[in-house]
């Protein structure tokens, strides 16, 4: 399983995602599950969504195109880690 | 001024309903509030009988409607913004206000049917009357996107074909995160315009490279002088060397707008000097919704001058022989957040309701090119439950005002005033709270 395997990623975004509520003084939900919408659910905001992708750019070492993404999918938990994964095995 | 001008109905979108108990509150003629992102308002009904509450399923198209008579000093429409004393101010637009602005937009960028216009700025924003307005009068087709679409404005941007872009310039700084302003993928722009806060000469690079048909144009106002009354088209061969601090020159006042830059004295500084913005002409509001002091301390007459002018509170340099105004920050606590115009002290007010701690300071936080990402608040005292403070104040400030952070703090930096430092509570952020 290498680092960029999508449960591997998908633990990354959870400790991000709860990282980043904790320093707000909010507590994460305990299931991050995988149609889970991080926007509409209040969990990040645009500017978080940002934080989030830079995250991932630098988890990954590399710059990810996001902008091949869908946005109806592009907050939702389980097609964005795909979608990340997708693109690192593409190389 | 509402009741003078026969100005009856207002538009609530859902993020500031929070704020529709207070701005109620103060008012005590029938108003007719259409609130489109609800089903039915039946409880705001029968909490307020005096008003009339429209909802997403009242409007049924069935009933005949005809154009109500307006007058030039009618209000067109009436928009509230944040005010530094916790209540918000609503703006008298009058229909005059609004027709200068069109006429001369629509000539100016030669709209017609052809043109398929973004609509990306909240109705409570009145940078959505240009999206409709402008659009409408020469029958020009307006894309409105979801609110998850605008996650990708480029998709959006494609996907419609756009000819013009009107958004706030943070919208390049996030495309450019997200890999979407690569060279040449935005060919259908003919136009694109920004405004709402300052544009970065960087940013205007970026996007040029990405719609290489396009001319962009940087515009500037605040909702008092309608819409925007200053524009600066960008010129790849001089606009680099006219810009300041590396943000593009609001440019040259609309027709009939005349320009003061002024000192604290509200007397003209000389050419090339910095100073406060005021404006006057056609395009100049009617002043606060029943405050005439605010009124009155932001709509002057300078010494030596017989009109009215408008205080923007932001700080220019005046122009050398013809050259563009630059703009060079504010001169009070106002900043700038994703374009939304925001009053620190509005957030700070709040906050102190809810905590009931008077030393509470609300700062900008984190720089963006345009202006900041967001606001974080720093409480002098210790809460049982920050969850619930945070709770309290989010329910009563849109999204975009509610802060991200609370750092609850023994004590506040001060500087040798006994003043709170805001200087050193940045310094806290920068490095690294």
């Amino acid at each position: 399983m290498n680092q960029f395997d999508p449960e591997r990623l998908r633990v990354f975004l959870r400790n991000h995602v709860t990282e980043k509520l904790a320093s707000q003084g909010r507590e994460a939900p305990k299931e991050l599950g995988d149609d889970c919408d991080l926007l509409l659910s209040g969990m990040i905001d645009s500017l978080g969504l940002l934080e989030l992708m830079t995250a991932f750019q630098e988890h990954c070492g590399c710059e990810i195109d996001f902008d091949a993404l869908d946005p109806e999918q592009m907050t939702v938990v389980g097609p964005l880690c795909d979608f990340v994964s997708s693109q690192m095995a593409r190389g | 001024m509402l009741d003078r001008s026969d100005c009856r109905s207002i538009v609530v979108d859902a993020e500031s309903l929070p704020q529709l108990q207070t701005l109620l509150a103060g008012i005590q003629t029938s108003l007719l509030i259409l609130i489109p992102e609800v089903d039915e308002c039946r409880t705001l009904q029968e909490q307020w009988p005096i008003h009339h509450f429209i909802g997403l399923r009242d409007f049924d198209g069935t009933e005949t409607w005809r154009e109500p008579a307006a007058s030039d000093n009618s209000t067109a429409y009436l928009l509230f913004t944040s005010g530094s004393t916790g209540t918000p101010k609503g703006v008298v637009v009058a229909q005059r206000n609004v027709i200068s602005f069109v006429d001369y937009m629509v000539e100016r960028y030669q709209i017609n049917e052809n043109d398929r216009l973004s609509q990306t700025f909240d109705m409570t924003f009145d940078l959505s009357a240009f999206d409709m307005f402008v659009c409408w009068e020469r029958g020009a087709l307006l894309c409105c996107p979801s609110r998850k679409a605008l996650i990708n404005p480029g998709k959006f941007m494609r996907d419609m074909e756009l000819t013009i872009w009107f958004s706030v310039p943070s919208t390049i700084a996030f495309m450019k995160q997200l890999g979407a302003l690569k060279r040449g993928n935005y060919p259908s722009l003919r136009l694109s315009l920004f405004c709402g806060e300052p544009l970065p000469v960087s940013s205007a690079q970026s996007w040029l490279e990405a719609a290489p048909n396009s001319v962009l144009e940087n515009l500037y106002g605040p909702t008092e002088l309608t819409i925007a009354c200053t524009l600066y088209r960008w010129n790849a061969a001089s606009s680099s060397r006219e810009s300041e601090l590396g943000i593009v020159p609001i440019g040259y006042p609309y027709p009939g707008m005349s320009v003061l830059v002024a000192d604290q004295n509200l007397n003209e500084v000389p050419p090339g000097g910095e100073g406060e913005l005021l404006m006057t002409g056609p395009q100049m509001s009617l002043g606060y919704w029943k405050d005439p002091e605010k009124t009155a301390a932001a709509f002057v007459i300078p010494p030596g001058k017989t009109d009215i002018y408008y205080r923007t509170g932001d700080r220019v340099r005046r122009p050398v022989d013809r050259g563009p105004l630059t703009h060079l920050g504010r001169i009070d606590f106002q900043v700038k957040v994703m374009g939304h115009r925001v009053e620190l002290g509005e957030i700070e007010a709040i906050v102190r309701d809810a905590t009931g701690f008077d030393g509470t300071v609300a700062v900008g936080w984190p720089p963006t090119p345009s202006g900041y990402g967001g606001v974080e608040v720093f409480v002098e005292g210790t809460a049982s439950d920050p969850e619930a403070v945070r709770r309290s104040v989010a329910c009563r400030l849109p999204d975009y005002m509610v802060p991200r952070r609370f750092h609850f703090m023994g004590q506040l930096p001060r500087n040798v005033n006994g003043k709170f430092d805001r200087k050193a509570i940045l310094n806290l952020l920068e490095g690294g709270l």
